[in-house]
């Protein structure tokens, strides 16, 4: 059988290839595997969901509480069928696990960029790498956002409302294209049908194309490999082979992984469509996206309104906060590796507290997020009497730089103790080692 | 010896399917783009998604009273949600929920509480209405624990209903329009649409002309 097959696909060249790639061993390097398997179960659960979904958002009869024939209790069909999904055996459960798997998907994969920045494992020759991956990034992102809107509950409604306003505020092309991409003016007939063929058809085959590119590079590139690879065997490729060393441990790995999500998913609930109700003519009070694009609503938050008209098109305040500054941020991150000019080939995960300006320019950005998420509890600050209304967007703002500063210096300060206390050692060292002799 | 070169005249294989590529991607993005040009739908108006006109009467948009008339011995200082109702061409009633823009806040003050800029001769008797679209994202506003003042959830806006909405904090741009009303017996009944252009429009100059083109494909 196996030469049955080796003499048509030639298994053995495979095998060579792809089966005996080496994966360095260290406990790092599962944030990527972790955010693939994610995807894989997002892909099972997702087909399950899609099965029982309706992608509609015309009005149909509720089901469940079909009112009198002179005024029935009408629902938008994608709400009702999430209605009917919850009331599946596991239903809710199945729900939740998407959820959970699409929140945990993405903080594995900033996790898994973090690895990467911080052991400069983005320099060459792995640039191209990190720009797909940053592609996964926005992709995942955008994957995520359409997926909120899906179930059409109000706080779906809300959402893709301010989602709309942005799309919206691009000047000159703003209308043309927020209408083209949500099939007309807001809520349009279409609106539903349209974002289910992104979810589903367009972003994650775009996904998919992008994680097979990712992974290929990198089998072809090689994993950098650890710094104990280098005391091991100098420019050598250390680690174990996927068939037959790592395959059992990714198998354990994505089966625990698994089953720790549907744990959450059993016990934790995530986006009760019946709490939130229909779209309704009210709002939904307390309104916050996912924690990866607080920081987005919180840039919204604090940044003060203005419309400034330039040659007929209009640039507003929302499209500085939610389309210039995250542009701006997304550009810096893809910029990374233009910013190191090594010329050899990048074989070893470096120590972080090595290159103290990148590990410190890290550690800023991600508090310059932190704060800027924080900005997004801006209601809750003030209603809580921390802040108030005339003086919180200043503090906020003042915040927004003091604070990565700080962390910036701080971080220098630290690596250099780190270092002085090295050397200090290695000099104490040398010192006893001539007096033994 | 000739001055000319002498050129080779076939076409090399490699320029070839590099000229077949740049043809065939060309084709490809332009009928792409003439593809995409039907992601936009048409806009038809209908009365349901037309603006609020002169005349409409307010009706409630809480789905517990949905499409009741809204009196005045219900309003307070707290907004109360209403849609307008028109009439269809052929003459029955029909609410504008079409356009969720349309949501309107109604408000009752002391007639003495209301202060310049809110148009006074556009209100009666201290009976209020302003457009209930932020106009910073386009998310529906709501007065919380009891404050008159109007905050938005999304990007916390906030707004003076006694001052003609005018923004008192956050990310808005500009107040919310006020809508012109009278009391007709019972009813609310509107006597103008948004007074200036509401979200969702760039200025004036841009409501009037829609609002003008509205009214006569309605008329």
């Amino acid at each position: 059988m196996n030469q049955w097959l080796d003499d048509r696909l030639h298994i053995s060249r495979l095998n060579d290839k792809f089966l005996r790639k080496a994966f360095p061993v260290h406990h790092s390097f599962f944030l990527g595997e972790i955010t693939l398997f994610s995807l894989i179960v997002l892909i099972i659960t997702g087909i399950l969901l899609a099965l029982a979904y309706e992608p509609s958002n015309s009005m149909v009869v509720n089901s469940f509480d079909p009112g009198t024939a002179a005024k029935p209790n009408m629902l938008p069909a994608a709400y009702h069928s999430a209605l009917k999904i919850n009331a599946m055996p596991f239903g809710d459960m199945l729900r939740r696990t998407h959820h959970w798997m699409a929140n945990i998907m993405i903080a594995a994969a900033v996790l898994h960029l973090m690895r990467v920045y911080f052991t400069g494992a983005f320099k060459k020759p792995r640039e191209i790498n990190w720009w797909i991956g940053m592609l996964l990034l926005i992709f995942a992102g955008l994957t995520a956002v359409t997926g909120y809107i899906l179930p059409y509950d109000n706080y779906a409604y809300s959402t893709v409302k301010v989602i709309y306003a942005i799309t919206a505020s691009v000047p000159w092309v703003g209308d043309w294209l927020a209408q083209a991409a949500f099939a007309g003016r807001f809520p349009g007939d279409g609106i539903i049908p349209r974002i289910y063929g992104y979810h589903i058809m367009l972003l994650p085959g775009i996904l998919l194309a992008m994680t097979a590119a990712h992974m290929l590079i990198m089998i072809k590139q090689k994993h950098t490999q650890p710094q104990y690879a280098k005391r091991l065997a100098y420019k050598k490729i250390v680690g174990v082979p996927l068939m037959t060393q790592q395959t059992p441990i990714m198998l354990m790995l994505a089966l625990l992984f698994t089953g720790l999500v549907m744990l959450f998913a059993a016990f934790i609930p995530v986006h009760p469509v019946e709490f939130f109700g229909p779209p309704s003519s009210s709002g939904v009070s307390n309104i916050k996206p996912d924690w990866y694009l607080l920081w987005v609503f919180g840039a919204l938050a604090i940044i003060p309104g203005f419309e400034v008209e330039i040659l007929g098109g209009t640039i507003s305040a929302e499209f500085i906060g939610a389309m210039v500054f995250p542009g701006i941020v997304i550009g810096l991150m893809f910029a990374v590796p233009m910013l190191d000019r090594s010329k050899d080939n990048q074989y070893y995960a470096e120590n972080p507290t090595n290159s103290p300006v990148r590990l410190a320019a890290g550690v800023a950005f991600m508090a310059m997020m932190l704060v800027m998420s924080v900005a997004g509890y801006k209601p809750e600050l003030i209603e809580s009497r921390l802040l108030t209304t005339n003086n919180a967007n200043a503090i906020l703002w003042i915040l927004t730089f003091v604070i990565p500063a700080l962390s910036y210096f701080g971080t220098i300060g630290i690596v250099r103790g780190i270092r002085a206390l090295r050397e200090a050692d290695e000099r104490e060292t040398l010192a006893h080692a001539h007096a033994d002799d | 010896m000739t001055r000319y070169k002498k050129q080779d005249p076939e076409l090399t294989r490699r320029k070839f399917i590099n000229v077949a590529m740049g043809t065939g991607a060309a084709v490809g993005t332009l009928s792409l783009v003439s593809a995409l040009g039907i992601a936009k739908p048409v806009f038809r108006l209908t009365a349901d998604k037309a603006p609020p006109l002169k005349g409409d009467v307010l009706v409630h948009a809480d789905a517990a009273k949905y499409g009741q008339p809204v009196k005045p011995s219900e309003l307070s200082e707290l907004a109360v949600i209403a849609y307008p109702m028109g009439r269809n061409k052929d003459g029955s009633t029909v609410i504008r929920a079409g356009e969720p823009n349309n949501q309107v806040g109604v408000y009752k003050f002391e007639p003495s509480a209301l202060q310049a800029p809110t148009k006074i001769d556009a209100t009666d008797n201290g009976i209020v209405v302003y457009s209930n679209t932020c106009t910073h994202a386009g998310c529906f506003p709501k007065s919380v624990n009891n404050q008159f003042i109007v905050n938005c959830p999304c990007h916390s806006g906030q707004y003076e209903p006694r001052q003609g909405c005018k923004v008192i904090g956050g990310p808005p741009p500009k107040p919310m329009p006020q809508l012109g009303v009278k009391v007709e017996g019972e009813q609310l009944v509107l006597t103008s649409s948004f007074l200036t252009s509401p979200y969702g429009y760039k200025n004036d100059e841009e409501w009037e002309a829609y609002l003008k083109q509205a009214e006569e494909l309605l008329a």
